[in-house]
């Protein structure tokens, strides 16, 4: 299978409120897709579902072709994820933590350790690897989001909003770790920041209302639009609300 | 299957380590050693054995009855302080974001995080029951074996409770709803049932309030009659142990199998 994220006719309904509504669209593997779209679009309720944080009403999606609704564990264990604004166990300290996700991630010893290191080294919090969570502020915590998602250097990363409550500097280095990370990996992520999503990302799946209005690369939706990634936005989302 | 088991050491050890690194833990233990003293304290400064409404000669079984008896309360509370926000802070307070995305099933989670609170609940249990222990020999050269059933059944009682309180955990929002309404369900609605039962002749055998008692009745000690003066005939029952071990059982065995019933289906929104 080419595609390392599949999204089959996904539909989410909370109550009365239609999140997703028969969203498709599908990733290749190594490619850079950012899910852009105004607040409440579904990009979110997306995620959640290809993180098996939620069930969809309906429809289905696969991460290398393993389907995420019926075998969660084994989907999303090549998967590293951000989504929304994570907290920590405040009792425990990043080294800690870090340890914990990656034994059950089945990582052990040597290996481990050093993993831990090396990535606590990319989000620069080496020097606060032994201080308990309590005392880190929301960019430190935003570090150790991404430094979670990096530890098993999972071929496919599914990020929401991974600059949330960085500082300018903090999102310039987020985004140079991104950048690198598209190298060798999948990297779907959503965000508000379409000047990060230029950056970052080749394609682009614009979604309203829990629809996707268009999924194209960036340069050629901006040589069809003739205008900005921005004016892209502001034009299609205009018309779909 | 093996993968998984390592899995569930894996959350066992950390949930523990969570659990010893919060001040509650060891406030619990506190509340423990202050507890066995008073009580201690009061058995001896007011001469219980004397001042009971049948009064009986002292014995280390008395003895262990006041003191080591307490050993329900200690599983209640103990229990309810460490399960309460167990899975329910896992939503509430997002750190679910972090811990869910893993290739690791809701089930095994559940399991080592209930592993985790047994673990330090029977520890605050252990140092009561040590304490009261350490008071009988020096006290009167002897210890019960009537003791050690009775910490069976108090770690019995705190599994059942530690039940209780993650069925809520995985139903309600928040982890103080959680431990409040393990709380109330234990000290107002099994007490109600027992007190309407109780009132028309009938033995509240399955109200774990009542089962929790076999901590006690376990020394054979008729104390229902002791005690019955103030509360006005209310206490005639003594439950029996065995009755009593099965319905702790049952009162974990069945919140517990459905907290991890509905943790598997809830969804993280």
């Amino acid at each position: 299978m080419k595609e390392a994220i599949v999204i089959e006719n996904l539909s989410k309904r909370y109550n009365d409120f239609l999140a997703l509504d028969n969203l498709s669209l599908e990733v290749r593997r190594n490619e850079d897709v950012a899910l852009v779209g105004p607040n409440g679009a579904g990009k979110t309720t997306a995620l959640k579902v290809l993180c098996g944080l939620l069930r969809p009403s309906s429809g289905t999606a696969y991460i290398n072709g393993v389907n995420v609704v019926e075998e969660r564990e084994r989907a999303i264990s090549k998967v590293g994820a951000v989504v929304e604004t994570p907290e920590f166990y405040p009792f425990l300290t990043p080294n800690e933590t870090l340890s914990y996700l990656g034994r059950l991630r089945g990582m052990r010893g040597r290996g481990l350790k050093s993993r831990i290191d090396e990535v606590l080294k990319l989000v620069k919090l080496d020097g606060w690897s032994n201080v308990r969570i309590e005392k880190f502020s929301r960019g430190m915590k935003q570090r150790l989001v991404l430094a979670q998602s990096l530890l098993h250097d999972p071929p496919i990363l599914i990020l929401d909003e991974p600059t949330l409550g960085l500082d300018p500097r903090g999102m310039a280095e987020m985004r140079e770790t991104l950048k690198k990370a598209r190298e060798e990996k999948t990297v779907f992520f959503a965000s508000h920041l379409l000047a990060e999503v230029t950056q970052v990302c080749d394609r682009v799946a614009l979604i309203d209302h829990g629809r996707l209005l268009v999924y194209d690369s960036i340069a050629r939706l901006k040589k069809k639009y003739r205008t900005s990634l921005e004016g892209v936005y502001l034009k299609l989302t205009e018309g779909a609300t | 299957m093996n993968a998984e088991f390592e899995k569930l050491k894996v959350v066992t050890k950390y949930e523990l380590l969570k659990q010893v690194r919060r001040r509650r833990f060891y406030g619990a233990l506190i509340l423990v050693v202050i507890a066995e003293a008073l009580a201690i304290a009061l058995y001896k400064g007011l001469n219980i054995p004397e001042a009971l409404p049948i009064p009986i000669p002292d014995s280390p079984k008395l003895f262990a009855l006041f003191v080591a008896g307490m050993g329900s309360s200690v599983a209640v509370l103990a229990a309810v302080f460490f399960a309460g926000d167990s899975i329910a802070s896992e939503f509430e307070r997002k750190t679910g974001y972090i811990l869910f995305p893993n290739p690791v099933k809701r089930s095994t989670l559940v399991v080592g995080k209930y592993a985790a609170c047994f673990i330090v609940t029977a520890v605050v249990l252990v140092s009561a029951y040590a304490l009261a222990s350490a008071a009988l020999v020096g006290m009167y050269r002897q210890l019960p074996v009537e003791v050690l059933g009775s910490l069976g059944l108090a770690l019995l009682l705190g599994c059942s409770i530690l039940g209780l309180a993650f069925l809520f955990s995985s139903l309600l929002k928040g982890g103080m709803g959680a431990t409040i309404a393990t709380l109330l369900l234990f000290m107002l609605i099994f007490p109600i049932i027992r007190m309407g039962l109780t009132y028309s002749g009938r033995e509240p055998w399955f109200t774990l309030d009542y089962a929790a008692d076999s901590v006690s009745s376990v020394y054979g000690i008729p104390f229902a009659e002791m005690w019955q003066g103030p509360m006005g005939g209310m206490a005639l029952m003594t439950p029996d142990p065995t009755t009593s071990l099965f319905v702790m059982l049952a009162y974990f065995v069945a919140p517990f199998v459905m907290s991890i019933w509905i943790t598997k289906r809830r969804e993280m929104l």
